[in-house]
């Protein structure tokens, strides 16, 4: 058997964070900074394994295939089957990717942070990366939910232990509001596997088994039937809605980030909060077609709420902390209404809106952490003129800010974008006539989304990184606070600036309180990531696309069968009588296609 | 030929990017040396784009002289690389979407959501790739000496130079989503010069208005982008014309221009020229989105000369004037351009008339001269499109050289900009003194001074579309000229004949009302039951109104800027104490670009306006090529009514403000006491920053005040709520906090494994 063959790599990726916290508690007696050292190894052993394992799939997952896909037998005794299955493919291969990225960030940004019982931390965290990893490259029903079940608890003890003053509050809340969640997202995939069974006769849990067996014998959706997919889409819906989250389900978010640690709200921003997504783009949207056209119009509805309530939220908050996680709230409404928006481009737009969301999220994170280490404060109003004292931090802070409120040229716009094409793709011609006036607004409203995203973020900018200095120098620098006034002075004398060697007499701008090397490891490739993505979104969506087009065909198969737009209307029919009236002989734009006709090609 | 030119247009926007990354990463080790990779770069972007201007204009040469005969359109694509491909976007499609026949706005021509990076070079890129380039390059050596000694001295250059290379990219994008990109980027670009200083917070939170104002115009170009993809099935300019030989017809390509019918109107078409309007008034700052523009001053002056003259506030025109042939077809939307562009110039004249801030009374002056060149734009005419280039492109040159004069000024003045305390300077600062009354004369429009033969033309314009009768000649020969058949569409042919007529803009998207009956004299179209709501706008007497509101803003103009003349460089000599030792005149970094862009300012517009070349040159433009707007050709006359009008308002303008202030103290009693309440209501700039506090600002902020509480309260008051049951049920072991959550781990296991067996007892085979 060959050693390096794609699924003993797979598994070996998942396996290594498990050594390292194993090293890390060996480790344990020689001090802080051999524990942290070994984690930071062990993540960039994990990263550069999970990088050429994406290097080696990218050609098989963008045709479409899963790849390193392994069956090793765990449960096989009796009527069951549920074997230990793993393997990536286009829905899983970036978050993956991603899932090892940010434990890099994760671990770096903790590296002066954590002091107090390092040893446990690090290996909390480390065992967090490998349940993030196995999360996305379970192919079995039972295995995903483990993986998945097993990233709470981890997260749950970073933050009840490592977290700030209200932390236990913050750590149970998540702990249960997830928990309660996901036990009925269980309920409702055991339904799945024993309607399945039912059917075929064998207890099979493989997640591709389900999904071909289910568009066989879909689950009924009728009185008939006793609602049981509506039933099943709903338990599915506890789980991830909780997750992702969707507003109104969101409210343990907050508390979680504001409280947990940085390398905690760095995994939770980045990595957990796409597992909901995950999971409708896995589960709900192949198996359960018929309920995700019912609901997906109500989905479109809550996600565009949460771009709005969450962006006027964030505009009211003091704590910066608590203003991202606020943003968070917001950004994630953009994927949520991609993919209940079932067109080709918004679905592929928001799959690569969980990236970005999870690389600005996390640079966003971070930076705060940094601040805090640095001034001990999180309040807006307590903080100021960031920018003179710590250039690159702002300058790293700009970025992500740019790059969450969808600044063209950086990853967020694309993702928003086509997020946002999709909806208006579907409002113009993918809906039935009733529909269409509602669509219409929702995707207008989320449009406005972007105004109030940038509203808030650069308010917030504005506050904690120009103007005078409010804060005290970061303490280690605390005899150059007396200069901080000359640098508004130099700002206020406007064009002809100081003659005459400020070199000296700006000694507030010397940026003393700068980015640290660990901290540049930490922002550095997010950053080159969020150009990337930007300016050549093409490597990044080409290998997903056959996997999300195929996960959501039935979705949108089932959405058009059941409000889809008649087959003889593409404008709106106001427009085209408009265009008649008005301009005689001016073009009306021919009808389109029935839109089931597309998706009978897609396998 | 082709691949040649096709590099140099790559040059132009990549040379400032790379001058902007190189002062990035030699920044400290030039030290004061920082500005070269940027200078070089805008340089030599300069030099290529002028090569390309001329080899262009070269191409168009045939054109040359004969304004009626059509021009052929010239264009050329080249397609960097794939930005992002979603085949089949739209799920309704079927793959063979890009085979199927071609039909003129079909939705169904292109299913592929394809972006190409692909830039484009015609004469209206040509021109503004020159102005952006050649103006940028003379602000950014003009800073050279202005910005010395500052700390941020690289910074500013590397964002000089960024502004540079997105406002070249935006201009020179042939795809909406790429205009899109680089028009918020040309917004984040300002944002950052405005708030260059960024430890004023007054710089600080002029920068932040900036974007955001941007970015509601920017809303609407997002908009406006997805309906146009829903309208026309892609987002590219040009035709594309793929391997297998099938075409993806572009929406400003050259089988659309040629088609009558290429093009949508009514309430989508409407909907979308608005939306555009939208987000032009955001860059170009109109009303209602103009507030940012006069705070925007913030930063340092060759940023806001940069912004004023050559960047960043002709985006708004180009795209209108891009997209030309969207808005022919909607005769109501184009109204709005005008009546937004004369309603803007008005105000921000009366505005002007009596702020003390120098740089504010230029701050305005933009405004109210880029309104002029909307109400060119809005009359959809070759005329006014052509008029308002003419415009854009002199009133870069003169804006810049009084931004950079006012610049020169504060230079020497210690930082003061407020013109009561200054007096006499002509005395102090000769050069600049010289080149700013240059600058004044061609803002004010007086002959033969740049400014007034482009706004000549575009009263000119304006007064065909008020009295169609008084012009009747005009497009008489037109339309004797016209009548040999045309080939616009440069041997595409779908069009193959169609006889120039006389305008009118009822008919401009038909194709059947051609020969038609009701076409003929302009007043049977105020009856015609086509007119029906905006369109209804469209009326000569409302042209009328904006030609006489027009005419009263070139009066003002010429007051409030020799009213700035006459009290910053006339009268005693007075200069304020901040000046120190540094009331001299400039260094000659600073004044060479004001020389250079005194003798166009003094020059360009006669050149232009008697060889007509400009005009002539603008007129391939694809977008300017389609039947609808070329039809409106008319010949190449001076106005002599026109013009005596338009400098009569100028000389009553200069006299009024000769009789205030020509020889009296600047911080004497001034004009503006004769205007009471008015004056107030001017001063305090019609209280359109009050008005959008107390109307947006405050309600939202009030709103998301309740939002939060309510998400505090309610929401997450529920969820505790709910939470609570079972805490008091748990609370004898409340203590042991992680004990707690595992019980409920178990619980909730085994309530599981319980529902479990029920459903695989009720479900087994």
């Amino acid at each position: 058997m060959n050693p390096f063959s794609p699924a003993n790599h797979l598994l070996l990726v998942i396996l290594t964070p498990l050594v390292g916290a194993l090293a890390a508690w060996l480790l344990g007696s020689r001090g802080v900074s051999a524990v942290r050292q070994s984690a930071a190894v062990t993540t960039l052993i994990t990263l550069a394994g999970a990088v050429l394992l994406i290097l080696r799939a990218l050609p098989e997952v963008t045709a479409g295939h899963a790849f390193a896909v392994s069956e090793g037998p765990w449960l096989v005794d009796g009527p069951f089957d549920i074997r230990f299955s793993l393997g990536l493919d286009g829905l899983s291969i970036w978050l993956f990717g991603l899932s090892a990225l940010l434990s890099v960030t994760a671990v770096m940004v903790s590296w002066e942070a954590i002091k107090e019982k390092p040893v446990g931390f690090y290996i909390l965290l480390l065992v967090l990366e490998s349940a993030m990893l196995g999360v996305f490259a379970a192919r079995d029903v039972i295995l995903f939910y483990v993986f998945f079940e097993f990233t709470l608890v981890p997260l749950f003890f970073l933050i009840g232990i490592w977290g700030h003053d209200d932390r236990r509050r913050a750590a149970v809340k998540f702990f249960i509001y997830t928990l309660a969640g996901s036990v009925l997202a269980f309920l409702g995939l055991l339904t799945i596997v024993l309607w399945n069974a039912s059917h075929t006769g064998t207890l099979s849990f493989d997640i591709a088994t389900l999904t071909t067996g289910l568009a066989a014998h879909p689950l009924p959706m009728d009185a008939q039937g006793g609602w049981l997919q509506w039933w099943v889409f709903l338990a599915l819906f506890a789980g991830f809605a909780v997750k992702v989250p969707i507003v109104p389900f969101h409210t343990w978010l907050p508390l979680a980030h504001v409280e947990a640690p940085t390398g905690g709200s760095v995994d939770l921003a980045g990595v957990l909060l796409k597992i909901g997504i995950y999971g409708f783009l896995r589960f709900s949207l192949p198996m359960l077609p018929e309920a995700t056209a019912a609901a997906a119009p109500w989905i479109l509805g809550l996600g565009v709420v949460g771009i709005l309530y969450g962006a006027l939220v964030a505009l009211a908050q003091t704590d910066l902390k608590r203003l991202i996680a606020y943003s968070s709230v917001s950004h994630m409404g953009y994927c949520v209404m991609g993919i209940a928006a079932l067109e080709p481009v918004a679905v592929e737009g928001a799959t690569l809106q969980l990236i970005n969301h999870g690389l600005s999220a996390a640079g966003l994170f971070a930076l705060v952490g940094m601040i805090y280490e640095r001034y001990h404060t999180r309040s807006i109003a307590n903080l100021g003129g960031i920018a003179a004292r710590a250039p690159w931090l702002a300058f790293m802070f700009l970025l992500f800010t740019f790059s969450s409120i969808g600044l063209p040229g950086l990853n967020g716009f694309v993702g928003e974008f086509m997020v946002l094409l999709g909806s208006f793709q579907r409002a113009w011609g993918g809906v039935a006539a009733e529909w269409r006036t509602p669509y219409l607004t929702m995707a207008v409203a989320s449009v406005a989304g972007v105004v109030l995203g940038a509203w808030y973020m650069l308010w917030a900018v504005e506050r904690v990184f120009f103007g005078a200095s409010r804060q005290p120098p970061a303490h280690d620098h605390a005899d150059h606070g007396h200069a901080a006034p000359s640098a508004a002075e130099h700002g206020a004398d406007g064009g002809h600036g100081g003659h005459g060697g400020h070199g000296h007499s700006h000694a507030a701008a010397e940026p003393t309180d700068d980015l640290r090397w660990y901290e540049w490891v930490a922002l550095a490739p997010l950053a080159l990531f969020v150009l990337w993505i930007g300016l050549f979104p093409a490597t990044f969506l080409g290998p997903s696309a056959v996997a999300v087009r195929t996960a959501m065909a039935p979705g949108a198969a089932a959405f058009a069968a059941r409000m889809g737009a008649p087959h003889d209307a593409s404008l709106p029919q106001t427009a085209q009588a408009d265009a008649a009236t008005i301009l005689p002989g001016a073009a009306i734009v021919p009808s389109d296609p029935p839109l089931t006709a597309g998706l009978e090609r897609i396998p | 030929m082709q691949s040649s030119a096709a590099n140099l247009l790559v040059l132009v926007p990549l040379l400032p990017l790379l001058g902007a990354i190189g002062t990035v990463l030699l920044g400290r080790r030039l030290g004061p040396r920082a500005h070269i990779p940027a200078v070089a770069g805008i340089g030599a972007a300069a030099v290529v784009a002028l090569l390309l201007l001329l080899g262009t204009a070269a191409q168009v040469g045939a054109g040359h002289g004969d304004p009626l005969r059509p021009a052929e359109p010239v264009e050329m694509i080249t397609t960097l690389w794939q930005w992002a491909t979603v085949g089949d976007a739209r799920s309704g499609d079927l793959a063979g979407g890009l085979s199927a026949p071609v039909a003129p706005g079909a939705a169904d021509s292109g299913g592929t959501f394809s972006i190409p990076i692909a830039l484009r070079l015609d004469p209206l890129t040509a021109t503004l790739l020159t102005i952006i380039t050649g103006v940028g390059l003379l602000v950014a050596i003009y800073s050279i000496g202005y910005m010395h000694d500052d700390p941020g001295y690289p910074r500013f250059f590397a964002l000089v130079a960024m502004f540079v290379f997105s406002m070249s990219m935006l201009v020179a994008a042939s795809n909406f989503l790429l205009v899109y990109v680089f028009w918020e980027a040309v917004g984040a670009c300002s944002y950052l010069l405005i708030g260059f200083w960024y430890t004023k917070p007054e710089a600080a939170r002029a920068a932040k208005k900036a974007f955001l104002v941007n970015r509601v115009g920017d809303f609407g170009l997002a908009i406006a982008t997805f309906l146009l993809w829903m309208t026309y099935g892609t987002l590219d300019f040009h035709d594309t014309h793929l391997a297998d030989g099938t075409i993806v017809e572009g929406i400003l390509g050259q089988i659309r221009l040629a088609d009558e019918a290429g093009y949508v109107g009514g309430a989508v078409g409407t909907a979308i020229c608005l939306l555009m309007l939208l987000a032009a008034c955001g860059k170009s700052a109109q009303m209602p989105l103009h507030v940012w523009l006069p705070d925007a001053m913030e930063g340092p002056t060759p940023a806001s000369a940069l912004i004023h003259a050559a960047t960043m506030v002709t985006a708004g025109i180009y795209l209108i004037t891009r997209s030309a042939p969207l808005f022919v077809g909607c005769p109501g939307a184009l109204t709005m351009v005008s009546i937004v562009g004369a309603t803007t110039a008005l105000v921000a004249a009366l505005i002007a008339t009596v702020q003390n801030d120098l740089k504010r009374v230029l701050a305005y002056s933009t405004i109210s001269q880029l309104g002029y060149m909307f109400v060119a734009l809005g009359t959809g005419t070759m005329l006014g499109f052509t008029a308002a280039i003419f415009h854009l492109v002199t009133h870069a040159f003169f804006k810049a050289l009084l931004f950079l004069g006012a610049g020169s000024v504060m230079h020497a003045m210690g930082g003061v900009i407020d013109m009561r305390r200054f007096g006499g300077l002509r005395h102090v600062m000769p050069i600049t003194a010289g080149t700013f009354l240059v600058g004044a004369f061609a803002l004010a429009g007086v002959p033969p001074f740049a400014g007034f033969f482009s706004k000549d033309e575009i009263l000119a314009t304006l007064h065909a579309k008020a009295h169609p009768e008084a012009h009747g000649s005009d497009h008489a020969e037109a339309g004797s000229a016209g009548e040999r058949p045309r080939d616009l569409a440069g041997g595409v042919g779908l069009v193959a004949s169609v006889p120039v007529r006389p305008f009118r803009p009822g008919s401009m998207i038909t194709r059947v009302s051609l020969s038609d009956a009701h076409d003929v004299s302009p007043e049977a179209h105020d009856v015609s039951p086509e007119k029906v709501g905006l369109d209804a706008l469209d009326h000569p007497s409302t042209w009328r109104l904006l030609f006489w509101m027009s005419l009263l803003t070139a009066g003002l103009t010429a007051f409030y800027t020799f009213r700035a003349v006459f009290m910053t460089f006339t009268g005693p000599v007075r200069v304020p104490k901040e000046a120190g030792h540094h009331a001299h005149e400039s260094p000659p970094a600073m004044t060479t670009p004001l020389l250079v862009l005194a003798g166009l300012s003094a020059l360009a517009g006669l050149v232009l306006f008697v060889t007509n070349a400009l005009s002539n040159f603008l007129a391939a433009t694809p977008s300017l090529t389609a039947p609808a707007v070329a039809r409106t050709a008319v010949p190449h006359v001076f106005h002599w009514d026109i013009a005596i009008q338009g400098t009569l308002a100028a000389a009553i303008g200069i006299a009024v403000a000769a009789i205030g202030h020509l020889g009296r103290r600047s911080d004497s009693p001034q004009l503006e006491r004769y205007l009471g309440p008015l004056g107030t209501l001017f001063a305090n700039k019609f209280y359109f920053d009050q008005i959008y506090a107390a109307l947006i600002v405050k309600p939202l902020e009030a709103l998301a005040m309740v939002t939060a509480f309510f998400d505090r309260a309610i929401v997450d008051g529920t969820v505790d709520a709910i939470g609570q049951v079972p805490l008091a049920w748990g609370s004898a072991i409340r203590r042991m906090q992680s004990g707690l959550v595992q019980r409920y781990a178990l619980a909730g296991v085994v309530g599981v494994l319980a529902i479990v067996l029920a459903l695989a007892w009720q479900l087994r085979p």
